[in-house]
């Protein structure tokens, strides 16, 4: 079965002319690649009808261009279809669904999309209850900051996530950075996330020295390859 | 009923009680889970979470000392149990997210990145092993978040309340946190309280050395749980009066006492005080009816067991002729002597040590009898030794961190009927 990941990059470049089309390449991602829905109240899978209703609602941007009198629709509209059917399958509230949806880029939306794929969660994304308690105790703000150091900087960030409950896939990975953030500045050294290749990121504080001799360097590609193999990284395809 | 249902015994120092005079009487409940099946391999399947700290004061030893721990851990469970390991200073890294236990040399492997660094997010990282549980929820099976810690949470909530309360929460949606607090500087008043609104236990490694024996406890104690969510009502006759509950059970929202989890082969005792108004010779009274609830681990629903303490009342001079159960004698003052040492904390609290060092020596007093009768019991030579060592602690005023965790330890320990090492 192909993961939504190979999906993606075999679409990214396609225009689509009309909603039917747009939500005609959706279903097909969705029902190939067994990600529909159980849930009687939502449409399974997305057709011309709830397309133009999530536009109206502004779940998905209108689009860009014109092809006569048909809408032109991209790789992100296509993105922000997939992740609405995504958030609506976790049980999310249309209005947590668009603020989450809203204002991200591709790159974000492909996270979103992309995150917990692969893991066997129990319930098939039917979120437990204690599971649903601890993401609330995360959003909780700290009641009282430590007495040796100074307020944190006020972070938009937490505020954006205070309504509706985000699936655990999504708030952690939304709340990892957040929670440096709140930390004090003096107790933070800096750190810079970067890309190498989509899919995978390299979080670096500044103060981060790359060891210098063959052996050290062997040690740390060996270290990063058994970190990725751990967190359920597979060997792709291709030339070894 | 079902087959793990837990019995109930009602002991009294002699068999039959005195006719003819108002008593109050110490009486013994021993709550006895079922023996579990050993055949190999059996057992409920485990959903552990190790949160360990790895901020600055646990370099050196107690980092070496808290691998190997986690290592030990790794090679005691099985495939078809989860493990996550999450390492915390003011950050929160999943060093090991939740996984079935397959690839043992692999997750060992993954252990020795763990360097020691700044400051406690404790809270947050309590958390975020919670969440690497609860995404794996198990209803069968035993869900666990294991806190390493040897500081204080200084980073993130700090309240302790509040994290003590959060506990509660969690192990009411199924997910329990037992606590280990390595050394002299962490925060009892946190840990041991998490732990027993948790639902999982509290554990003190004064040192580092002792950390695998404790985890092996720990998975011990697991493993032979048959039981949780304990739940005790005591509703005494018509002109008996429940004086005291020795034990200082926390009291539910319902009137009923809070037990910690049945384990096989530890019965809980509880010693209950009753005032009973002179009855006849001759005659039988219902004294208390019992209601004990209880969650089997493979079932989801509370069971019951409800049963009558009846007692026969008899001549002063047949009484003395009846046989003395010694255990009865032993539970009350173990649990009086934890009292005592809660009174000594409070002392200490107050920077008082001269009272804290005679509330002890009380205690040394009150239980020479016991130590002569029983000796060769276990526990009475563990508490002969606990209350010398204390004695000897709390002569250096230098020491006062270590007294008061020992105290509370132990104290804690007695009071869940569990064993002190």
């Amino acid at each position: 079965m192909r993961s939504m990941k190979e999906w993606l990059d075999g679409v990214r470049h396609r225009k689509y002319v009309g909603v039917a089309e747009l939500a005609e390449q959706a279903a097909k991602i969705l029902s190939v690649g067994g990600y529909v829905q159980e849930r009687g109240t939502v449409t399974e899978l997305p057709d011309e009808r709830t397309v133009r209703y999530y536009l109206s609602e502004g779940l998905i941007s209108p689009a860009e261009d014109k092809q006569g009198t048909a809408s032109v629709f991209g790789y992100r509209h296509l993105l922000q279809l997939l992740v609405v059917k995504k958030l609506q399958s976790e049980r999310l509230p249309i209005r947590t669904i668009r603020e989450l949806v809203g204002s991200r880029g591709e790159r974000q939306l492909e996270r979103l999309l992309l995150s917990g794929e692969g893991e066997r969660k129990t319930g098939s994304g039917e979120k437990n209850e204690a599971l649903r308690y601890l993401e609330t105790l995360l959003r909780k703000p700290a009641s009282a900051p430590p007495a040796s150091s100074p307020a944190p900087p006020a972070s938009p960030a937490r505020s954006q996530r205070s309504t509706g409950s985000l699936p655990a896939s999504i708030s952690s990975e939304l709340s990892a950075p957040d929670a440096q953030h709140s930390l004090p500045q003096a107790e933070r050294d800096s750190w810079r996330r970067v890309e190498i290749e989509p899919g995978l990121e390299l979080h670096i504080r500044a103060s981060y020295r790359v060891p210098r001799e063959t052996k050290g360097l062997r040690r740390l590609v060996q270290s990063i390859l058994e970190r990725i193999a751990l967190h359920g990284g597979r060997p792709g395809k291709g030339e070894s | 009923m079902s087959q793990t249902a837990p019995r109930v015994e009602f002991i009294t120092e002699r068999a039959r009680l005195a006719a003819g005079r108002e008593q109050t009487v110490d009486v013994l409940l021993r709550i006895t889970a079922p023996e579990l099946e050993t055949v190999a391999g059996h057992r409920p399947r485990l959903n552990l979470s190790v949160v360990l700290d790895r901020s600055g004061s646990m370099d050196g030893v107690k980092m070496e000392r808290a691998r190997e721990a986690a290592r030990y851990c790794i090679d005691q469970l099985l495939p078809q149990d989860r493990l996550s390991v999450v390492i915390f200073d003011d950050e929160i890294e999943v060093l090991i997210p939740s996984q079935p236990v397959e690839n043992k040399t692999v997750l060992k492997e993954s252990l020795r990145r763990i360097r020691a660094r700044n400051s406690t997010a404790l809270h947050e990282a309590w958390v975020r092993g919670g969440m690497q549980v609860s995404e794996h929820l198990s209803q069968e099976g035993i869900n666990r978040v294991l806190l390493i810690t040897d500081g204080l949470a200084n980073v993130g909530i700090t309240n302790t309340d509040e994290i003590v309360s959060q506990a509660g929460g969690l192990f009411k949606r199924g997910v329990s946190t037992s606590t280990i607090g390595i050394g002299g500087d962490f925060n009892e008043d946190l840990l041991m309280p998490m732990a027993e609104a948790g639902g999982g236990n509290a554990w003190h490694v004064q040192e580092p050395e002792d950390m695998q024996r404790i985890f092996a406890v720990e998975l011990e104690g697991l493993i032979a749980q048959v039981a949780h969510t304990i739940t005790l009502g005591l509703v005494p006759a018509d002109g008996v009066r429940l004086v005291d509950v020795l034990n200082d059970f926390e009291l539910g929202e319902t009137g009923r006492y809070k037990l910690p989890n049945l384990q096989a082969g530890s019965p809980l005792e509880v010693v209950v005080q009753l005032k009973i108004p002179a009855q006849p010779s001759r005659t039988k009274l219902r004294l208390l009816d019992l209601r004990l609830g209880y969650t089997p681990q493979d079932a989801k629903a509370a069971e019951v067991v409800k049963q009558a303490f009846e007692v026969e009342f008899d001549e002063e001079s047949a009484i003395e002729h009846l046989p003395l159960r010694a255990e009865v004698g032993k539970a009350v003052q173990l649990l009086m002597n934890a009292r005592a040492r809660r009174e000594a904390m409070a002392h200490m609290d107050r920077g008082d040590f001269a009272s804290a060092r005679g509330v002890v020596a009380a205690s040394m007093s009150a239980s020479a009898p016991l130590f002569a009768r029983m000796r060769h019991d276990q526990d009475v030579s563990d508490e002969e030794t606990s209350l010398s060592e204390l004695s000897e602690l709390l002569e250096d005023p230098s020491r006062g961190k270590d007294s008061r965790k020992r105290l509370a330890y132990d104290s804690y320990l007695r009071r869940l009927s569990r064993k002190l090492r």
